[in-house]
């Protein structure tokens, strides 16, 4: 035992030769020179705002904001910290609705594309080819200028089945009206769905067990759907319809957005969706050939072979590039300040306009961004952990 | 073994190679900042350092608008023209002897502070309104006003709203970052008014929102407003589809904006507005700014920087030691003429706004406008 380790001593080169050693340097040198530039940098930003009299510190969040931001309670006297908050929402109420309307545009735009239907696979490569290569500003711009402001006009909405009333100032549909027991309705409902994902696993569970059919969907949508109607009428109905209604230049009742808000949904929805279908093409055309050919030979049909075979292994392949579609979804959100859309941006660069100190606002932004990333990233990720083959 | 070894210390190289050229990239564009920082602060101690560097340099850099008409506004020619651009041409004829001397840095109203504070532009004549946060905080010292202006609103003729408070569940368009939409909030808010803002960052895009009817109000300082309507498209129904309501619901001082810390600066952009209010008050034009020659007035003969003979018959020339050659009012009433002649080519009654001196009048005529004494 000692012998060896003599051996070693003996034969190891001096330490500037020795590789365990320079490996090690290489590491520390890294480290310290980016260390150094950020403090250079960080260094040069404090001089500089000293030198033209501009404080550091976010003393000024708690001023008040001095404006008031569209449809919501926020008004001027809430502070900049509240308004910075509520662009947050704003911003979340765009992710939240536009990522899994982009994900099924861009399946679907993506399957179409390889369709062997002639003008369907042209059509889904002209949408793709066109869209994925104009920027996203321009789209915004394009879509709020033509699609949206191309509406009735604010006092002269259109109301289609009287349960709409669109115009390009607002566009609302119907929705829920919530009286007393509405909390316990919703209670219900969400117990009933969390036992609808057991009823669902034990489904699957007996299907592999026994082969006999699963009928997962009916048995879990059946739960949650009956749990509802008995409290609905338990609870003494506390739900009821509510229709949007245009009086005195203000529509009232139903679910409400901004045309900014469809504005930018709608724009960055087909933007993203052009990018995420073409990932989709890619990670399809990835599966093996065989797995289809083999598909047809056990005479599964078009529909079968998609869903059983091709998709989900192609899923496998589209999860990492698609997250970072929607980590830039997320991003181009900031773009709304090109057609008024308050999100967090629009509200953080009204403060920067109105005497508030600019490089503590940006720096909240890219922190905020970046959380906002991080989050969508790592959720999704354990997505694609539990999606990938495990090989025992 | 060694292969390895080699590769790593390639590695490292490589690696030192790049943080360098980061480094010394990061050097470059820093050590440019901090010049122009020295610039901004040497100023304070050593004096005139920004017209050092604008004289150096043989340009002006003005921070202006382009999207206003008769205050800065590209016309059809591609050339800035307005009453603010004026102001940027007096600043280059008083400092560089000629008025055409202005590199024009068109600028929104949320990049206007950030180009100011970087050095970027040397001087901001662009519709901006002076505030207590705008001076304290900003890194900004506003000078002598130009503009007394005040808020307003327009809607159009039809809509059926003859004043604010016929406004309410009314939508709202303002341009951010602006005083505009602190002062919308405040009368709204105040007045109990409810009402939606939509902040767009240009004046274009509310134009077009405006015309569509997304938005049925356009609140802006009422000067800018008479500039827009006076714009507006005929096949929109021309100016008289829109009216001005008569309220005006803030005080909006426009003027030249600095960096804080030269005084010398400061005193000299004060001075030139200051100079063509003083030449207005004396008569002197810019057909007539030659034919002093001999006049008797020391008054005139000081502000032109015409010789004064002494009690003794000596002659002297009076530099009040703002830093600029004698005779520099000459060169800016020649170039643009007095503040009557300024207002009246860009903003008066026969121009599209047709606005009326009314507060921005002589103080001898009952207006704001009183420089204090040249000598």
């Amino acid at each position: 035992m000692t012998s060896v380790s003599e051996t070693t001593e003996r034969t190891r080169p001096p330490f500037w030769r020795d590789l365990a050693v320079l490996r090690v340097a290489a590491q520390v040198a890294a480290v310290v020179l980016a260390a150094l530039v950020l403090v250079y940098l960080g260094n040069n930003l404090v001089t500089n705002t000293r030198a033209q009299g501009i404080t550091l510190g976010f003393d000024f969040l708690d001023q008040p904001l001095g404006v008031d931001i569209q449809l919501s309670p926020i008004t001027a006297s809430n502070t900049i910290l509240q308004g910075l908050i509520r662009g947050w929402i704003n911003t979340l109420a765009l992710v939240i609705v536009g990522l899994p309307l982009l994900t099924v545009l861009g399946v679907v735009v993506g399957v179409a594309r390889l369709s062997s239907n002639w003008l369907v696979a042209k059509l889904a490569a002209l949408y793709v080819e066109i869209v994925r290569n104009i920027p996203p500003l321009l789209i915004i711009l394009f879509v709020h200028n033509v699609v949206i402001l191309g509406l009735p006009p604010k006092n002269e909405p259109a109301s289609p089945l009287g349960w709409f009333s669109i115009s390009n100032f607002v566009i609302a549909g119907p929705w829920f009206d919530a009286s007393d027991g509405a909390g316990a309705f919703w209670t219900a409902v969400a117990v009933a769905a969390v036992a609808a994902v057991f009823v669902w696993r034990r489904r699957t569970k007996v299907n592999e067990a026994t082969g006999e059919p699963h009928h997962r969907v009916a048995y879990s949508l059946g739960l949650v759907v009956l749990v509802g109607v008995i409290a609905f009428f338990v609870l003494g109905r506390p739900l009821s319809w509510s229709l949007p209604v245009f009086k005195d230049r203000l529509v009232t009742g139903g679910i409400q957005g901004l045309g900014q808000y469809f504005s930018m949904l709608l724009a960055l929805v087909v933007y993203t969706a052009s990018h995420v279908a073409e990932i989709v093409r890619g990670s399809i055309q990835a599966v093996a050939k065989g797995q289809s050919e083999a598909a047809n030979a056990l005479a599964l049909s078009g529909f079968q072979r998609l869903r059983f075979v091709t998709l989900p292994q192609a899923a496998r392949i589209a999860v990492p590039p698609i997250i970072s579609q929607y980590l830039n979804y997320t991003k181009n959100t900031s773009l709304a300040i090109g057609v008024a859309y308050a999100e967090v941006t629009l509200i953080a660069f009204q403060a920067i306009g109105n005497g508030q100190p600019a490089p503590q606002l940006i720096l909240l932004l890219m922190v905020g961004y970046l959380i906002f990333s991080l989050t969508i990233s790592f959720v999704l990720n354990i997505v694609n952990r539990r999606m990938q083959l495990v090989s025992r | 073994m060694f292969k390895r070894h080699g590769r790593a210390v390639a590695l490292l190289a490589a690696l030192t190679l790049i943080l360098a050229a980061c480094t010394s990239s990061d050097d470059g564009g820093s050590s440019e900042t901090t010049a122009g920082e020295t610039e901004t602060t040497a100023a304070a101690s050593s004096g005139g350092s920004v017209l050092a560097a604008v004289q150096d340099r043989g340009k002006l850099n003005c921070g202006v608008n382009n999207g206003v008409p008769g205050f800065g506004f590209v016309d059809e020619s591609g050339e800035h023209v307005g009453f603010d651009i004026d102001y940027c041409k007096a600043v280059a004829a008083a400092v560089l002897g000629d008025a055409d001397a202005v590199e024009y840095v068109d600028l929104d109203a949320q990049q206007r502070f950030t180009a100011l504070q970087s050095g970027e532009i040397d001087v901001l004549i662009r519709n901006t309104t002076w505030t207590a946060t705008r001076d304290g905080s900003e890194g900004a010292t506003f000078l002598h006003t130009t503009f007394y202006d005040g808020q307003g609103m327009m809607v159009k003729a039809d809509a059926g709203i003859a004043s604010l408070d016929d406004m309410a569940n009314t939508s709202v368009c303002v341009q951010s970052g602006t005083t505009t939409e602190l002062n919308l909030a405040s009368r709204f808010d105040e007045g109990g008014i409810p009402y939606t803002p939509l902040t767009f960052a240009e004046n274009p895009q509310i134009q077009e929102a405006f015309i569509a009817g997304q938005c049925e109000g356009w609140t802006s300082d009422k000067s800018q407003l008479a500039g827009l309507r006076s714009n507006w498209p005929e096949d929109q129904g021309g100016p008289e589809a829109l009216v001005i309501l008569d309220e005006t619901f803030s005080k909006e001082p426009l003027g030249p904006v600095v960096r804080d810390g030269d005084s010398q600066w400061a005193q000299i952009i004060d001075w030139i507005t200051l100079a063509t209010i003083t030449a207005e008050e004396l008569g002197i034009d810019s057909s007539n700014v030659g034919s002093f020659g001999d006049t008797e007035s020391t008054e005139i003969r000081r502000l032109l920087g015409l010789e004064i003979t002494g009690d003794d018959g000596a002659t002297s020339v009076f530099d009040p030691g703002l830093g600029l050659e004698p005779g520099w009012v000459v060169d800016v009433i020649s170039a643009v003429g007095n503040y009557g002649e300024i207002f009246d080519r860009n903003l008066g009654s026969d121009t599209p706004l047709g606005l009326t001196r009314g507060v921005n009048a002589l103080w001898t005529d009952g207006g704001l406008l009183y420089a204090p004494p040249y000598r």
